[in-house]
């Protein structure tokens, strides 16, 4: 901020810590919104969907509900609250057991590039020198690759299991991740209080541990929301593209199924309803990732 | 003369600028109320928080929309409080303009000299580019920077603080203006360039037959370019009178504070620097009573109590708020007392 | 300055070798060079299929270790070589495939990348000039929804809505059409890939934008007299414009990815098929040249940004 309206700004006196600026400079309360709780409440219900799938009273999502009299696919009914596609699956199942390996696919993604960004991240951050010559090095080159390109070239040289496709949006995660907790923790060690802590003889591990973490952890957290809903888009790239795991249905497969111009203009929902269930989905999680990322960040720019 | 010559070029009659925030309303200006001739200089002094800056900026009109204001501001018989910024834009640049105090923020660094200065010239008196180049070269000989026409293609990070600045005023001078605010336009430059600057305006001002409105938290700058001195505390006017007037006799001893605070070359070396204690009011819950009765080591109880109105002194043009000035024998016996118990007479505002 | 761009140079040089290398050593490690070669022949043990074997080691340097391979290997492909089509009949050479598919994927992403910019500047002075009103309220709320739209949903369902349903835009993408047939073909491809990329790009320039106009500078602009237009367009836009333009070179990349799954839909043979057809079939040293071209692209893309940059950034010139 200029000097100038630093002077505007005392004396305006808004030195609350719950008070962020907006464009004016004005003061605007800070609060995670209702829209951060539809957001939550969304993805709980397809976390819930896709987690208890195999017990809840949806229909076996590879089985072919065939009517007599007339061809499939089936438009939505009552009985087929999505439709089925074209072999009459249902696709509220498919959706739902979809979920599973989109998700879980997300997860574990996010979890990968957390922990191994995270870590390699805050070592290179925190000791420099070759840590970080070396970790960044790999950042580079991990980041050189276009995602989706890096992505289709691992899983054509491996079997398309549920492991590998995870592994795979996993090791694209750590570089995007590594980077930002690289940079937080490079700032956060600038800070006074790890200097503090070192001059009273904190030993290095026990700084990392107690001072930096808990402060890069935040907006790694933010990261991560925004991160799982990349890696649930990036599987259903895959899946479209054919190179998602063989077995079993995933979002990218049923969209896929409905994608082609003849289905697509004929029986719409194939396509379209799991497309809106992907797009609620990554909406409600690059939302609440941005939630979570401002209210943090206001604290920050108390005025 | 002519009758326009005796009407003052700028009249403010108890303007308030207030800020709705969060914690409440911002008093930042509070009831300010003063003129100025044609051609005259005011020098408004105050600590960083006093309102002196916004004072400037909301005059001009240059405080976003969400600003509050009351009160009237005539500029040449004119009202001009309460214009928007589309009115306002004809002034700008034309009739008023400010040099902001950090030269080096306050140019646009992607932008060429040249450009800047004939900005303005172009789009108020409507020059072509021959004739707006042309002037702005002998804008900036008249400012005494050195290769005029060099200048004019090089970028603000090419030229030191001191010639910056004085792009800065042959900027605000271009359109030759009748009223130049200067907001701190010494604060950011050396202690050497900052008389050249101040004596440069104070050219400018005579040549022109401009008034100019120095806004500072530094007396000193004051003391020998302006007719008369705005002192603001909290928001409020608290002494406002003719230069010499003020400086042979200080009323507040807000004033007297702000004066002892300066550092003199006569004092032996390694002498205390002489401090006001405590710190600037809140705007939004100000204290009942005075605004400065919290810091004032001379403050009765009536001050903590009752807010002092502007009074004249002996001298009419002589205006200040205060319960007990400077001369009366409460002030006095105060200061006989602070004497005893061994502060000098001249750090009996130093921090205790 | 010659001394930053010859180092930039070098370590750009530095990083596709890096990046080669480790593609080469991974679809030869990981993956089966003989099976790709010589299909299910590979793996009989009949004499004469023994013997094709063994031609076909002597032919394609099979013997020689990783890294020997690994520089025959690049320096073929600096001269344009890219080896064959292991898995087409008759085996063309990779190039042949690379020119006829390159093309269309490059107009795609210009045609992409162009919108994209043209719709996200206005939109964020827009935003900008009427920060946390209704207008921008708005704006937000669309970038933010246009960003969180999967590309596959996106194209999906423009293709559904406007080739489909409301007959705007062709369906098909012809290769022998004339030119600006083929452009018209490649709209709704195109804005696919452009909307996201728009609204990142425009809600990262509204956030500049309103950075810059709280600079000091600008108060003395408007202290002039400029119209709050010009002191957008003139004074506040070009300082705005650092991040706008790295992330537009960075974005290149994501629209590199986005355009497989758009030339899939579409049904457009450019490069992202060529890439997901081989891959499919096993052909690895397609997947091995296109994955290097774009690679190679993106690196580059990112030089030329900062190339740029010294050309907005005099100050960075004058270093």
């Amino acid at each position: 901020m200029s000097a100038a309206t630093d002077d505007i700004a005392e004396t305006r006196g808004a030195a609350s810590e719950t008070v962020k600026a907006n464009a004016e400079g004005a003061a605007v309360k800070r609060t995670l919104g209702i829209g951060f709780w539809i957001a939550l409440i969304w993805l709980g219900i397809v976390f819930f969907a896709a987690a208890f799938a195999p017990w809840l009273p949806f229909k076996d999502p590879d089985a072919n509900y065939i009517q007599r009299g007339e061809r499939p696919p089936y438009p939505p009914s009552m009985a087929h609250p999505f439709g089925t596609d074209q072999d009459a699956r249902d696709i509220l199942a498919r959706t739902a057991f979809g979920g599973r390996v989109s998700l879980t696919v997300g997860l574990v993604a996010i979890a990968m590039g957390m922990f191994f960004g995270g870590l390699m991240g805050i070592l290179a951050g925190y000791f420099r020198g070759w840590w970080d010559r070396i970790f960044s090095f790999i950042f580079i080159i991990l980041l050189s690759f276009p995602s989706l390109v890096l992505a289709i070239l691992i899983t054509s040289l491996l079997e398309r299991s549920l492991r590998t496709i995870s592994l795979t949006l996993g090791i694209l995660t750590i570089a995007p991740v590594g980077r930002v907790a690289r940079a937080t923790t490079i700032s956060f060690t600038e800070r006074e209080f790890v200097l503090a802590a070192r001059t009273l003889g904190a030993k290095n591990g026990r700084i990392i541990i107690r001072e930096l973490l808990p402060n890069v952890v935040i907006p790694m957290s933010a990261l991560a929301l925004l991160g799982m809903g990349v890696a649930v888009v990036a599987e259903a790239g895959l899946a479209f593209l054919g190179l998602s795991v063989e077995k079993g249905p995933t979002w990218g497969k049923v969209i896929l199924t409905g994608a082609g111009s003849r289905d697509l203009q004929k029986y719409p929902w194939i396509a379209i309803i799991p497309i809106v269930v992907l797009f609620f989905t990554v909406l409600a999680l690059n939302f609440a990732g941005d939630r979570i990322r401002s209210y943090f960040d206001a604290k920050e720019t108390a005025l | 003369m002519s009758k326009t010559a005796e009407t003052p070029l700028l009249e403010l009659d108890d303007l308030k600028t207030h800020f709705r925030t969060e914690r409440g309303l911002v008093r930042a200006v509070d009831g300010v109320t003063l003129s100025l001739k044609r051609g005259e200089s005011l020098g408004v002094v105050g600590e960083s928080g006093s309102g002196k800056t916004v004072l400037s900026r909301s005059i001009m009109g240059l405080l976003p929309s969400s600003t509050v204001n009351h009160g009237s501001v005539k500029f040449a018989g004119r009202e001009i409080l309460g214009l928007s910024a589309k009115q306002m834009r004809h002034l700008w640049g034309a009739e008023m303009s400010m040099v902001f105090q950090n030269p080096l923020n306050s140019l646009n660094p992607l932008m060429k000299i040249g450009k800047q200065i004939t900005e303005p010239l172009r789009l108020h008196l409507n020059m072509d580019k021959a004739t707006a180049t042309a002037t702005a070269v002998q804008l900036l000989r008249d400012v005494r920077i050195p290769e005029p026409e060099r200048r004019l293609s090089q970028y603000p990070h090419e030229l030191s603080g001191g010639m910056r600045q004085r792009v800065m005023i042959s900027i605000a001078l271009a359109c030759g203006p009748t009223l130049l605010f200067a907001d701190e336009p010494t604060t950011a430059l050396d202690v050497t360039v900052q008389a050249q600057i101040l004596d440069l305006i104070g050219e400018q001002r005579r040549d022109r037959n401009m008034s100019v409105i120095l806004v500072t938290h530094d007396l000193g700058v004051v003391a020998g370019h302006t007719d008369q001195i705005a002192v603001m505390y909290g928001g409020k006017l608290v002494e406002y009178a003719p230069t010499k007037t003020l400086f042979a006799d200080m009323k507040m001893p807000y004033t007297k504070s702000l004066m002892r605070s300066i550092p003199k070359l006569v004092d032996p070396s390694h002498s205390r620097l002489a401090t006001i204690p405590g710190r600037p009011p809140d705007l939004v819950n100000p204290p009942p009573g005075c605004n400065f009765a919290p810091r004032c080591l001379y403050a009765q109880p009536k001050c903590h109590v009752e807010e002092p109105p502007l009074v004249q002194a002996n001298d009419p043009s002589h205006k200040y708020a205060c319960w007990y000035p400077v001369g009366t024998p409460e002030f006095e016996k105060r200061d006989a007392e602070l004497q005893a118990t061994g502060y000098r007479a001249d750090d009996v505002m130093a921090v205790s | 300055m010659k001394q930053y761009w010859l180092q930039r140079l070098g370590a750009a040089i530095g990083l596709l070798l890096a990046v080669s290398a480790l593609t080469f050593g991974a679809m030869n490690l990981l993956g089966d060079p003989l099976f790709n070669i010589l299909g299910p022949t590979a793996a009989s043990t009949t004499p004469e299929d023994l013997e094709i074997i063994a031609a076909a080691e002597a032919e394609y340097n099979l013997d020689d270790p990783l890294p020997v391979r690994y520089v025959k290997w690049a320096s073929a492909f600096v001269t344009g070589d890219f080896g064959v089509q292991f898995s087409s009949d008759g085996q063309p050479p990779v190039s042949d495939l690379i020119k006829e598919r390159l093309p269309r994927t490059l107009m795609l992403l210009i045609m992409a990348q162009t919108m994209a910019i043209m719709v996200a500047v206005p939109w964020a002075l827009l935003a900008a000039s009427k920060a946390d009103k209704a207008v921008d309220k708005i704006s937000t709320i669309t970038a933010f929804l246009f960003i969180a739209v999967p590309n596959v949903g996106l194209a999906v369902i423009l293709k559904y809505l406007f080739a489909l349903k409301f007959s705007i835009f062709p369906l098909i993408y012809n290769a022998s059409d004339p030119f600006w047939s083929r452009v018209w073909q490649m709209m709704l491809p195109a804005i696919s890939l452009a909307l996201p990329a728009a609204a990142i790009y425009q809600r990262l320039l509204r956030t500049d934008l309103i950075t810059t106009l709280q600079e000091d500078y600008i108060l003395t602009a408007r202290s002039k007299g400029v119209s709050k237009r010009n002191v957008l367009f003139k004074h506040a836009l070009r300082p705005s414009l650092f991040s706008f333009i790295t992330i537009v070179g960075i974005t290149t990349g994501a629209l590199l990815g986005g355009s497989l799954i758009v030339e899939q839909v579409f049904i457009i043979p450019g490069l992202g098929s060529a890439i997901v057809e081989a891959i499919l079939r096993e052909d690895f040293p397609v997947v091995l040249a296109i994955v290097m071209i774009v690679t190679a692209a993106f690196v580059m893309i990112n030089i030329i940004v900062d190339l740029i940059y010294s050309l907005i950034d005099p100050r960075v010139r004058t270093e």
